[in-house]
């Protein structure tokens, strides 16, 4: 029964992981794991995004240009590359902001409907 | 993303890609110690550490896979590695790759090689400036035997004069004239053209110019035009030639201009204009009105007018022909047609069918050979299932397996169009080597952009069509069935049904090749067999024209003739010479006329038979059969009454069941254009098949050379020995007589008829060929198919054999599997064969569209191929040892 849970929550994952990344870079530059490591605190351990998943992710999201990785030094010293949130990648967060709040709103409609 | 970004990434992605992966290395072994740091800080072991850090990366290759999979450029770096990964499985199998390779390189080679030269002659326009707006204008007198006759001077002045849908009529007729005055007097082969000829082709000279309104009604000697050949060879192909005087017939002539070094006349064949003309002197439009209506030597071209289509034209042109026909009485109540067909279509007319035809055969040929590719590549991808199903399990999606196919036909359609092209230049090459005179534009066939274009096409088209077998195989493919079931032990019962019956379709194909090439082979050999009526062996022949300046008077020329004849009847080894105004199959306009057997026959209807002008002895050094009477004698001179030889055919026309020695007939023999000469014949010969060697065309009439002079005449020397051997002697006996008289086409009597045969040799090689071909490719099909049966049953073979069956008896398993599929196309292929041989009929000699003997051929060889190529892994399957087999289990 595990099992299954864990695949629905990895499938509400895929649509909303590029969201939860961007929007944790929009603070300021995270290497890759430290990344994980703010979605999980974020939201109190319910996303705990594996390096399997998140490490495509962000190269699928460099390639599209909404972020730019670059070597530099994690704060204990070791050398690491660190994302940053590119201008379109800005954009691109306020699109995916205003599509989740539609369709939060939307299924909230049909939930809160008799 | 800006595109500039999106650049630098594919520009990284695809040239810097040592880097990019560089980089990502470091990255995932970044995160794989700090995660493993974390795991130690937590108070994990070290070991222990370092296992949950590899885990959770998880495999680190599928990882840069799906990372990869993201990047720009990823079809072709992907697609790279897919030809890389097929070369190598390919050249594992080189048995496998150069069959098909082979088979792809002979559809394609034989489609690139046909369609080179359909190019060349039907499709590829002549090289005349807007040469679709030509037309050739003929003269239809189908009544009289001519259905393609040429014009007269009148008639071409009145389609000049009321052609309003035409830019201009020109015309041409060919003659010989002597080149003397530097070096060796030269006979050259002039066509005598009116000075618009050429601006109605519209092609100009390459030096100086051609002729033009004012060489029309110029009063002094007409200038010449020389073919650049003549220009090269006789003048060294000085330019200042040009303007200067050369001496034409004892004439001193200028030198207007020189025709450029490609240009031919593509008339069509049966209007008797040479094409290797060497010269032009020009024919004015004033004399053209004053010749008899019924003289007709002129072959006509028109050039329309911008926009006006062939039809149109054709309209005009017969309505010209109904209104010449009652404003002049000449005609009769004949009237005259005259029929215009385009330039282009008229000099292919004879050939398209059998263009076609072999364009039929190449496509059926290369249908089985892409037929033969698609079934070995469906055959390796179904004894690579087990491989494939691994490679999924591992991780390879759908998407990979079917790029890996399209890979392998990507490697295979490109080593075939390789292949295929290096093949098709070869064939094109003997093509053009074996040609023959009838498709000599052939000659301008080469390997252009269209064709090379065309190859590359068919060999994608071949691929991509190819790739769809296996495809369908990979696409289908239940990953965990594959892996858990033998495949081998599986029925597969429904794919196995396909190829054969691809296999069935493919040794249809092949008889009907075969059936082809066996009616086309017997035909020619037929067409070998025929007995012209005349003797072509051991006979050299040459051509001199006697230079009427110096020789002024019958009385001299007839002397000078009966000179040479003497010595060259003088010489070693001969045993008959004459001379003839007309060899057997010339290239000369032929000549002929119509002929009045019964004082009161209507002149309306005068049929017309082909004259030939010939010496004392030339009939006899002929060795033409003489039905009854006598041939010439020197008696026979202008002092004495008119006499003709006649052949039986026009003996029997006109005066059937009595002799025709004695008759009276009146005949043209000045080319009046009606018959008035009234002669006696004197003897009736078989008829002499000099025009066509598969029919009796017309009524032939000879003629003493002495009382219808023509000049220059072809003489006949027949000897015991060598013709060829012959020539300089026979250059010496004409020395001693006159040297300055120029000897040409020296030649055996039968290049002539070597020629004639040509065509029918060269469409019955070529079929020959692509049966040939077809069978070899059937038998690669049968070979395939029973192969693979066989591997997929070595258990089966392995338990019959272990359960006591003798090896013969698990061959004749295998083999009358073979028999079977190749009884069923052999069926198909039969009655296949018989609706398509109806369809080349009319280009058969000698044999009917359903000869016995080619069928029966065609089925034994085919059969016989089939089995031989299912007996080799028949072999295979009785050397299986039981215990291998049963140890596979």
């Amino acid at each position: 029964m595990k099992d299954k849970d864990d695949k629905k929550s990895a499938e509400m994952l895929k649509g909303t992981l590029d969201l939860l990344i961007l929007r944790t870079l929009e603070l300021r530059p995270l290497h890759g794991i430290a990344i994980a490591d703010r979605i999980k605190q974020v939201t109190a351990g319910t996303f705990e995004v594996g390096p399997g998943s998140l490490f495509p992710a962000l190269h699928r999201l460099e390639q599209g240009g909404w972020i730019r990785g670059a070597w530099g030094a994690s704060d204990r010293g070791r050398r690491a590359k660190f994302y940053t949130l590119t201008s379109a990648g800005r954009k691109q967060l306020a699109a995916e902001r205003k599509q989740w709040s539609r369709i939060v709103a939307a299924v909230g409609q049909v939930l809160d409907s008799a | 993303m800006r595109a500039i970004d999106r650049l630098r990434h594919l520009w990284r992605a695809l040239f810097r890609t040592a880097r990019v992966e560089r980089d990502l290395d470091d990255e995932l072994s970044n995160w794989m110690d700090e995660l493993e740091e974390r795991h130690r800080r937590a108070g994990l072991p070290p070991a222990e550490a370092r296992r949950r850090a590899i885990a959770e990366i998880g495999s680190r290759d599928i990882m840069k896979e799906r990372v990869r999979d993201h990047r720009p450029g990823r079809a072709f770096s992907g697609l790279r590695h897919d030809l890389r990964l097929s070369w190598r499985a390919l050249r594992r199998a080189p048995g496998f790759t150069s069959v098909v390779v082979l088979t792809l390189a002979l559809g394609i080679g034989a489609a690139t090689a046909i369609f080179s030269v359909v190019n060349a002659i039907l499709i590829a326009p002549l090289p005349y400036r807007d040469a679709a707006r030509l037309v050739f204008i003929w003269a239809d007198m189908s009544d009289s035997g001519y259905p393609r006759a040429p014009l007269s001077g009148p008639e071409l002045n009145d389609l000049r004069q009321r052609g309003t849908l035409f830019d201009g009529f020109g015309a041409i007729w060919s003659t010989t004239a002597s080149l003397s005055g530097d070096g060796d007097p030269e006979q050259l082969r002039i066509g005598l053209v009116t000075t618009n000829f050429f601006p109605v082709l519209g092609v100009t000279a390459a030096i100086g110019r051609t002729f033009t309104e004012e060489d029309d009604v110029a009063q002094g000697p007409p200038g010449i035009l020389l073919s650049w050949s003549v220009f090269q060879q006789r003048y060294g192909g000085d330019p200042s030639l040009v303007g200067k005087r050369v001496v034409v017939n004892g004439n001193p002539t200028t030198v207007i201009g020189v025709m450029p070094a490609d240009f031919r006349l593509w008339l069509p064949m049966d209007s008797s204009v040479p094409d290797k003309l060497q010269a032009w002197t020009p024919l004015r439009s004033a004399g053209l009105p004053r010749s008899p209506r019924g003289q007709q030597y002129l072959r006509a071209v028109g050039r329309m007018k911008p926009g006006v289509t062939v039809s149109e034209a054709r309209q005009q042109v017969t309505s010209i022909a109904a209104a010449i026909s009652r404003e002049f009485t000449e005609y009769g109540s004949a009237g005259r047609v005259l029929t215009t067909i385009g330039l282009q279509e008229d000099g292919v007319r004879e050939v398209r069918p059998s263009l076609l035809a072999l364009f039929g055969g190449v496509a059926i040929l290369s249908l089985i050979a892409c037929v033969n590719v698609a079934n070995l590549l469906v055959a390796r991808s179904a004894a690579r299932r087990r491989q494939t199903a691994l490679c999924a399990a591992l991780g390879a999606n759908t998407g990979r397996l079917l790029r890996q196919c399209l890979a392998d036909g990507l490697i295979l359609s490109g080593l075939g169009a390789a292949a295929g092209l290096g093949a098709g230049y070869l064939g094109l090459k003997t093509l053009l080597a074996l040609r023959p005179a009838g498709l000599d534009r052939i000659a301008t066939a080469q390997m252009d952009v269209v064709v090379i274009l065309f190859t590359c096409g068919a060999a994608l088209a071949c691929g991509i069509l190819f790739s769809l077998g296996p495809l369908f195989e990979v696409t289908r493919m239940d990953l965990l069935q594959s892996l858990q079931r033998d495949d081998r032990r599986a029925g597969g019962g429904g794919r196995y049904r396909v190829r054969a019956a691809l296999v069935v379709v493919q040794i249809a194909l092949g008889v009907v090749l075969l059936v082809g090439a066996g009616l086309f082979v017997r035909s020619f050999l037929a067409i070998m067999r025929v007995d012209p009526g005349f003797s072509a062996e051991r006979a050299l022949t040459f051509r001199i024209a006697v230079p009427l300046q110096r020789y002024r008077g019958r009385p001299a020329v007839d002397d000078f003739s009966r000179r040479l004849q003497a010595a060259l009847a003088a010489m070693p080894g001969v045993t008959g010479v004459g001379a003839i105004s007309h060899l057997p199959f010339d290239d000369l306009p032929n000549w002929g006329g119509g002929y009045l057997a019964r004082p009161d026959a209507d002149p309306a209807q005068t049929p017309n038979a082909d004259y030939r002008a010939v010496s004392p002895g030339l009939l006899e050094a002929l060795g033409v059969r003489v039905v009854e009477g006598q041939l010439f004698t020197e008696a026979d001179d202008a002092n004495a009454q008119p006499v003709i030889v006649v052949d039986d055919l026009l003996a029997r026309r006109a005066w059937p069941g009595a002799s025709a020695i004695g008759k009276q007939i009146r005949v043209d023999p000045g080319s009046q254009g009606s018959p008035t000469t009234m002669a006696t014949v004197v003897g009736v010969v078989r008829h002499l098949r000099v025009r066509s060697l598969v029919a009796d065309l017309t009524e032939q009439v000879f003629f003493p050379v002495r009382q219808a002079l023509r000049n220059p005449l072809a003489y006949v020397v027949r000897t015991s020995g060598d013709p060829a051997a012959l020539a300089p002697a026979v250059r010496r006996a004409l020395a001693g007589i006159d040297p300055l008289i120029p000897i040409y086409d020296v030649r055996p009597l039968d290049d002539y008829t070597r020629e004639a045969r040509a065509s029918g040799r060269f469409t019955a090689m070529l079929v020959a060929c692509f049966a040939g071909a077809a069978t070899l490719l059937s038998c690669v099909g049968v070979y395939g198919v029973i192969a693979y049966g066989v591997a997929r049953r070595r258990p089966e073979f392995g338990v019959r054999l272990a359960m006591g069956a003798r090896a013969s008896q698990v061959v004749a398993l295998v083999v009358r599997e073979g028999a079977v599929l190749a009884a069923i196309g052999l069926t198909a292929g039969t009655i296949a064969a018989v609706g398509a041989s109806r369809l080349v009929r009319h280009q058969l000699y000698g044999v009917t569209a359903t000869d016995v003997v080619a069928y029966l051929a065609a089925i034994v060889i085919l059969g016989a191929a089939a089995v031989l190529a299912a007996w080799i892994p028949a072999r295979r399957a009785a050397a299986v040892s039981p215990l291998d087999a049963l140890r596979a289990e």
